[in-house]
This record gives structure tokens, sequence and C-alpha cells, in this order.
């Protein structure tokens, strides 16, 4: 295994580092304190643009497939990002999760219709991915929104929940069934773009952590999104692959959120490191003991992290340590943040120290993208063959 | 032998509060919370059942009542609002030093000073904590320091605990409001005081000491409450949510973590509740104490964050209370010492004793 990373990679954590010190961590804070996500007009979204964010990775009408770069260094900008501040980072205007469905399955229609304003946007463009319902989140296969067939259009009705970003989003890509009987096959995914009537109202909820992005619920009432906003086109879903293609999503996700996990956990340690060094407390056991177990399990988390996107960089499979990785670098994340507010003594209460900020934020790692619970039944399906 | 059981009259006592906390605290935690401090109705309510003078002497017009009816209110309050439990309280922490080391008629004077309705007298542990130790100054006639965060945006009397002595400040006390990470109906505030008079002084190692270990089952049995509370919600939110088909209690890795968080808490509160009968026996309790805070802080770290798990991703969201309680445990076991001064203090008393844990020492031996 080989972790090295080249030149290009390492300029650009360099410069992730900047941005995160002098921008990304304070308006983190910002918004914590004010206790809402950022607001869309929020001059921290235009100089995300002007430094060149919120890009597609999709090449343009005609282009080769995108590669898009090595696992590894992805991780490690994930890792130094979430260091910084994990909510201002999934925040940060782009494609987001759903690029990875588009540029996967779209057509080249709807890569041009839907990623195309990401080219080279003119202002702050958001998308998000709606697959989380008020009574299915875990049991993805028991979403109920139902998308009903009518002449060249498909109706949508149901509720959404937790959404990241949806109420700014262009366009939001609705996970939805045909037939809520049908589990998995019958799901197919579709457009839903920013107004069209019967979408909304949205309703941001109020987070314990992670506030500087919007976590929405909304309800679709009879959308109509034309037969031409199904995501792969009708044929494809002939050939039965709906599901998987929410899957894939879900797939590529795992290491980043455990690389988040890493970089979250890695800024409890070094806080906890200045905090002890100004309250002379460095010469205490009990103090070095809580930094040697943070800094050991979050190293053991980063390991476990980048073997899974090594694997990925090699193409080869990596369904278990994935899991493995996201699992426990969420748990270590939330250990880390709990000793650490131990060390702040009473300043831990005082809910303005950004270990405290750590300690509630970190709570979201082992549940978004597949619970912990979710991870170990994935990697207990490959270890002991536990039946589904 | 050890009795564990309340008997009628402490079982009548911890109804009581269980009846205030569904009545008055239950309906309003929301508003208390926005308004940083319980409504007056709730203070009336709660002083008239005789909760406000729960373990004040009676010779000081208390209730008179022990340790082990304090640790039932407690976890019966705290188990519906914690925040309340400790704003409703006008002696709370205070009290131990002030009457373990103090006497009686000290602890009447206390009470008289915080006799009117939202008053507040608050008591701190000092010597366990970095940032609050660096700029305590409490030699001499008057007092310097500062406090970087209390549950209270009121401070009629600050008691503070240090090693065997105990100073009572109750004038030139300078606060400061901060956000708080949880207990937001009590208050939160930094606390600062600069050659603050002394009301009192005392020095008693003894007393120290047992001031040190009620305050502990105070903070501890808080920590019931809290714990409860979360575990209770998670278990019936478990087995009403389905995934796969069934409740997800019925999955077995809920299954088992909803019993291992029902575990933990069990046993925390016999803990708890063994320790509060050796004080209310006068026997030796420090050690007995002190565990049962550092069992109930450790069980915390995990029930906490746990019974938000239960929940996914409707728990990290406000429209239920486990987010809540995950804050609220988490603050509470930095308050009166934290987890490491317990574990030293009972290492140490443990220590003491070749067998500490032999049978039969528990009516033997005296404080
Ligand atoms: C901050 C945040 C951002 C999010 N962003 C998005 C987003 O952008 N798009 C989106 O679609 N969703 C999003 N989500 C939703 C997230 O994906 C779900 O919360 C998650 O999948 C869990 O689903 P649930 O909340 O319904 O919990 P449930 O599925 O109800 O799970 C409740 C509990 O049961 C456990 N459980 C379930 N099944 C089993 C089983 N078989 N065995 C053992 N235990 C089990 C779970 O592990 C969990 O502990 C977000 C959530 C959060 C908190």
């Amino acid at each position: 295994m080989d972790f090295a990373i080249d030149d290009a990679t390492r300029k650009r954590l360099d410069v992730a580092r900047e941005w995160g010190r002098k921008v990304v961590r304070p308006v983190g804070i910002e918004a914590d304190v004010e206790g809402r996500p950022i607001p869309v007009g929020h001059p921290f979204f235009e100089r995300c643009i002007e430094r060149g964010e919120g890009r597609t990775r999709w090449g343009g009408p005609g282009s080769p497939p995108a590669t898009g770069g090595s696992v590894i260094a992805t991780l490690l900008l994930a890792e130094e990002l979430a260091y910084w501040d994990r909510g201002v980072m999934i925040a940060t205007p782009g494609p987001g999760l759903p690029e990875q469905s588009v540029l996967g399955i779209g057509t080249e229609e709807q890569k041009e219709r839907f990623l195309g304003p990401f080219l080279d946007p003119d202002r702050p463009r958001w998308a998000c991915f709606a697959m989380t319902e008020p009574s299915a989140g875990s049991d993805a296969a028991a979403i109920r929104t139902l998308a009903r067939k009518d002449g060249d259009h498909w109706v949508l009705n149901g509720a959404k929940c937790f959404i990241g970003g949806a109420s700014r989003a262009d366009w939001i890509l609705v996970q939805a069934s045909v037939d809520p009987t049908k589990g998995r096959a019958a799901q197919r995914a579709f457009f839903v773009e920013r107004g069209v009537e019967g979408l909304g109202p949205f309703k941001i909820e109020k987070k314990m952590g992670l506030k500087a992005y919007e976590s929405t619920s909304f309800s679709l009432q009879d959308v109509r999104v034309p037969a031409a906003n199904l995501l792969g086109g009708e044929e494809r879903y002939e050939r039965k692959a709906g599901f998987k293609a929410a899957m894939q999503t879900f797939n590529a996700g795992r290491p980043i959120i455990a690389a988040n996990a890493v970089g979250m956990a890695r800024a409890v340690l070094d806080e906890s490191i200045r905090f002890a060094r100004e309250h002379d407390l460095l010469g205490q056991d009990r103090v070095r003991d809580r930094v040697e177990v943070m800094a050991r399990k979050t190293r053991m988390a980063r390991l476990m992290c980048l073997r899974a996107g090594w694997l990925a960089d090699q193409h080869r499979a990596n369904i278990v340590e994935a899991s493995m990785s996201k699992a426990v670098a969420a748990q270590v994340c939330q250990e880390a943040a709990t000793l650490g507010t131990e060390l702040l003594g009473l300043g831990g209460g005082r809910g303005d120290h950004l270990i405290e900020k750590l300690y509630r934020d970190a709570k979201a790692m082992d549940i978004v993208e597949g619970t912990g619970q979710i991870q170990r039944m994935i990697i207990a399906r490959q270890l002991v063959g536990l039946p589904r | 032998m050890l009795d564990l059981d309340p008997g009628d009259e402490l079982g009548l006592v911890a109804d009581t509060a269980r009846k205030l906390a569904d009545d008055h605290l239950g309906p309003a935690v929301r508003i208390a919370e926005a308004a940083r401090q319980p409504a007056a109705d709730v203070f009336a309510a709660y002083t008239e059942i005789g909760l406000a003078g729960l373990e004040l002497p009676e010779s000081a017009g208390g209730a008179g009542q022990g340790a082990l009816a304090r640790v039932l209110v407690n976890e019966e309050l705290a188990a519906v609002d914690v925040g309340s439990a400790l704003a409703l309280d006008p002696l709370g922490l205070a009290l131990y030093p002030v009457v373990e080391m103090g006497g009686e008629s000290a602890a009447a004077e206390l009470a008289v000073g915080c006799a009117e309705l939202g008053a507040r007298a608050v008591g701190v542990l000092v010597g366990a904590d970095a940032q609050m130790d660096e700029g305590m100054d409490l030699q001499g006639d008057v007092a310097s320091g500062s406090v970087p965060w209390l549950p209270a945006d009121r401070v009629d009397s600050l008691v503070l605990l240090a090693g065997e002595s105990m100073l009572w400040i109750d004038r030139g006390i300078d606060l400061a409001p901060v956000r708080g990470m949880g207990l937001r109906a009590a208050g939160a505030s930094e606390a600062s005081f600069r050659d603050a008079p002394l009301r009192e002084r005392f020095v008693d190692a003894a007393g120290a000491a047992r001031a040190r270990a009620r305050g502990r089952l105070y903070v501890a049995s808080l920590l019931l409450g809290v714990m409860r509370a979360a575990c209770d919600f998670s278990r019936d939110y478990a087995q009403e949510r389905q995934a796969f088909g069934r409740p997800i209690a019925h999955h077995q890795a809920l299954a088992f973590l909803i019993t291992d968080m029902q575990m933990a808490l069990d046993g925390a509160r016999l803990l708890v509740h063994e320790a509060a009968w050796r004080i209310d026996r006068r026997l030796e309790a420090s050690a007995a104490a002190a565990s049962a805070y550092a069992q109930c802080i450790d069980a915390a770290r995990s029930i906490g964050p746990n019974a938000v798990q239960i929940l996914g991703g409707h728990g990290f969201v406000a429209d239920y209370p486990v987010e809540k309680h995950m804050r609220e445990a988490r603050s509470l076991s930095l308050l009166w010492g934290g987890f490491d001064a317990a574990i030293d203090e009972a290492g140490r008393a443990l220590c003491r004793h070749p067998s500490p844990l032999a049978l039969g020492l528990e009516t033997g031996e005296r404080a």
C-alpha cells in the first residue's frame, strides 16, 4: 500500500489549509453561534465562486468520462476541509452528492441540462440528493414517495427530510418509487427543479451541530416533471438498474465521511493540546493519556480510511474496508470530542469552545450515509454471511 | 445491612417530585429554556411543596431530609428538565460546604439570603479545573478569581470549596452571560470577582470531604435523571419506529444497545443510592460517592450519544429531546470537579483500606 501523494495534491492541501484557517473555520463558528445555516447571500459563497469552487467535474459536451482523480487525494482534502469545518464544507456550492450519479448514469442531455450550469457558474449554485423520508432512512428500500406516469410527465407525491441544501438547490435529485410494495427494483430518481409547483414548503431543521449547512424537510404534492427528468432515461430502468444508482452514491461516500470524521477528530486533538499548553496541563498524566488516546485512534481511523481509498484507486473491492473506516472514524471522532470536553473542565460547559462545537458536530458522522449499525450489517454480510 | 428501599416517606417525596416535574416542568421546558429560567408559578409550586429546603436542617427552617431524599428528587426532576431542576433549587451545591463546615446556623443564614423566589446560591469545587484555578486567589479576607461557567444567570451566594477550605462570597460577583452547552433553563454565566469580601471562611478537612461527597451525589443523581430520560425516550421510540419490516428495537444490534444502556443506568443508580445511604448513616462515603459520580459520568458518555444514535437523523434535531439529553449529560459531567478529581479521590480513599470492599464493613466503620 502506498499513500504517497503528488505535488499537485500537496499544493491543493496547502491551499485548502489556508482557506480553511482564514475563511472556513470562522464562517463555521459564525453559523454555529447564530444557530442557522450560512444564508444564501453570504459573501462566503461569492468568495467560493471567485476561487473556482462549486464547479462540476463534468468536462462539458462530448468530453470523456470524468475520472475524478485519485481517491486518496480526495480523502486527504476531505479530511483537511472537515478539520476546519465540516458543516461549511458541505454548505459550499456545487453539484454535491448527486453529481456522481449524474456522471455515472445520466444521459448526455441530462449532464448538459443539470451539470452544465455548474461548468462555470455565474453565481453560487447547489444541487442535492433526496433519499431519506420521515418514515424511512436506513431502510432505503422502504421509501414511499410515489412516482406515477402521466402522459409524457411523471407526477411525484411524498415527503423528504434532512436533505442537505434542498431549499437553495437549483435541482433536487429525488428518489421515488413507481410501486412502494416492490422495494428497490421499483425505485427511480428524478430531477426536480427549483420553483416547480407542488414542491415545498421547506422546513429547515434545527440541528444539534453542523449548523453551517441546511438540512431540510419538504413535501412533494402532485409535482409534475417531464419524462426527460428521469435520471438515466426510461430505457435504463427497463433494465432494472434503478436502486443501484442510489447505492452507488452512497458507496463512493463512505470513506469520504470517514475522512471528514478523521479531520474533526484531529481538530479536537489539536485544540486539546493547545488548551492543555495554554493552561499548563501537559505535565499531567491524565491529560497526556487523553491526548494519546485521541491521537492513537485518530491515526488508526485515518489509516483505515486511506486503505479503503487506496483499494478504490486500485479498482479493487473495498466494501468491507469502506464500511469499517466509516464505522470506526465516526466513533473515534465522538470519543475524541468527549475526552476533549473533559479537558476543558467548566470551560466546556460555556458553549463557546471549538471542542464543544465539535462534540455536537461529531454525532452526525455516525448517522449520515449509513448509520454505524448499517455499516456493521454490511461488514457482517461479508464476514459471517449475515442474511439480509 | 445496606437497605436501598426508600420506604414510604421517601417514596412519597419522590412521587411529589415526579408530579411537580410532570405537571409543571414538562409542559414548559422550551419556554423555560428560552427565558433561561422557569416561570414564576413553577418556583411557587416547588417552594410550596417544600423542595426548596429539602436538605436544609429543620433548625434552619428546612425539611431536614438526607442524601437519599435528594438523589430521588433530583432524578425525578432531571428526568424532565435538568436545567429547571438546577434553577429551582435555591441552595444547590452551595449548601454542602456551608452546612458540613459551618454548621446549621451557617446553613440557616445561607437560606435566609436566598429566600426570595429565584435566588440562587451556587457551589463550585476549586482545585480540579485548570482554567478556573489559574486566576484564583483565595488568600486573606478577600477573594479574586473567575469561574468560566456556572449554570446560573443570578448568583446571590457563591460558595467555593477549595481543599479543606470553604469561602463564601455574597458581594462583588460579576456575571457575564454565556450560551451554555445545555442546561439552558438554569441560565449560564461566567462569574468573576476581584477583591470580593468574604462572607465566611471555614476550614475543616472532614467536613470538606463530606461536602465533596454530597455534592458529587447531587450531580450524579441529576445525571441519573437525564440518562433515564434518554434511555426511556429512545427505547420507546425504538419500539415504534420500523425499519426492514420490524421495530428497530427488534434488530439485535439495537436490542443489545438498549439493554446495555439500561444496565449502565441501573448499575450507576445502585452506586448512587448506596453512597447516599452511607451518607445518611454518617458512614465513610468519600470513595463511594466519588465512584458513583464517576460511574454516572462514564455511563453518560455512552448513553447520551447512543440515545441520539437510536433515533438516527431524528435524534440530531431539536424536535426530539435526545440531542438535549446528550448535551446536558455532557455539561453536567463537568460540574463539581469532573471525572478526574473524582477518581483521584476515590482511588486515594480506597487505598487506605487493605480490602476496601470486604463484606460487613459497611455497618462497622464510621466517618
Ligand atoms: C446532518 C444530516 C444530514 C443528512 N443529509 C441527507 C441528505 O442530504 N440526503 C438524504 O437523503 N438524507 C440525509 N440525511 C439522512 C440520513 O441519511 C438518515 O438519517 C440515515 O440514513 C438514518 O436514517 P433515519 O434517520 O431514518 O434513521 P432510522 O433508519 O430510523 O434508524 C434509527 C436507528 O435504527 C438503527 N437501525 C435501522 N435498521 C437497523 C438494523 N437493521 N439493524 C440494526 N439497527 C438498525 C439505525 O442504525 C439507527 O440507530 C441526513 C441526516 C443528517 C443527520
